[in-house]
């Protein structure tokens, strides 16, 4: 084999490997998005929100994050914001949780492909997603979010 | 039925385009690190970064690896990962520490858009992964 073959072999495999879980996977996410499936799992994330004492709303903005990542998350985050349905405690906290953890099916099926050990990768992200936000809901004081949260979003609607 | 199809349809040509993307990432940055070894810069990299991966039993050149993970996205961290000779474990504390914080640029720029504070979101983040990174290097040696 020439030389400057084994580098692009190197790059194939590395690609072909991912694309065998990337495209199947968006596959998925597509048809649940289609049929709307993601309503049916909502009180899958409602006790999260029960555990970080924010509002009931952040429950479907948290299982869009976790699961379509955080750019969908954010989109949600963003609408309900404008509806006024989030204030900014629970704003910071649902944002500081799907930034440590997001699109957690897509990294674990990724990082395990080419040879992380997934189970561990995913417990691990969601524990310490978990306590991190779990920690900081119960210390912040009432002042830190508003010097943390442009409040801009929800209040344009408030007046 | 032709809902399911279609749904279907479009998720498998999302999937291409983002196996093309990921493969426009990968190619480059795989090949530009396989020709990096070869030079005596990676031998810089290992000195200057050594002191400091020790720490999460990783050589110093996988520094490369979580910079340009930081930096640009998974997939080029990826790219990068495999043209290293790395084990298993060091892959799993690699694949630990990218998952709290990776695509710093334009994930930071998304929570901004939600209004929260940007420092605080990212120092969270790089928190977690030296943390977690330290953590995992512990229980899986």
């Amino acid at each position: 084999m020439p030389m400057f073959l084994e580098p692009l072999m190197g790059a194939a495999l590395q690609v072909w490997k991912l694309a065998i879980v990337v495209i199947p996977l968006m596959a998925v996410l597509e048809l649940s998005r289609e049929y709307g499936l993601l309503n049916y799992f909502v009180k899958l994330t409602r006790p999260l929100t029960k555990l970080f004492k924010i509002q009931d709303e952040s429950a479907f903005p948290l299982l869009v994050g976790l699961t379509f990542g955080l750019a969908f998350g954010a989109g949600v985050i963003i609408q309900s914001a404008h509806e006024g349905a989030l204030n900014r405690r629970s704003l910071l906290l649902v944002t500081i949780f799907l930034a440590c953890c997001h699109a957690v099916v897509e990294d674990t099926l990724i990082f395990a492909q080419v040879g992380a050990n997934g189970w561990f990768l995913l417990s691990l992200r969601v524990v310490f997603a978990l306590s991190t936000t779990l920690i900081l809901s119960r210390i912040l004081p009432q002042r830190a979010y508003d010097i943390a949260v442009r409040g801009d979003l929800n209040e344009a609607h408030c007046h | 039925m032709n809902r399911f199809l279609k749904a279907t349809t479009k998720g498998l040509k999302q999937g291409l385009k983002t196996t093309w993307m990921l493969a426009k990432i990968i190619v480059p940055v795989y090949i530009g690190v396989w020709i990096l070894q070869r030079t005596v810069i990676i031998e810089w990299v290992n000195l200057l970064f050594e002191p400091l991966m020790q720490y999460f039993g990783l050589p110093g050149e996988a520094s490369i690896v979580l910079v340009l993970g930081n930096l640009v996205n998974i997939y080029a961290a990826l790219g990068a990962m495999a043209a290293f000779k790395l084990t298993a474990v060091q892959i799993t504390v690699l694949s630990v520490m990218l998952s709290f914080s990776h695509t710093l640029l334009i994930e930071t720029a998304v929570t901004k858009k939600i209004g929260v504070s940007a420092l605080l979101v990212v120092l969270t983040r790089l928190g977690l992964s030296g943390l977690c990174g330290l953590l995992t290097t512990i229980l899986l040696n």
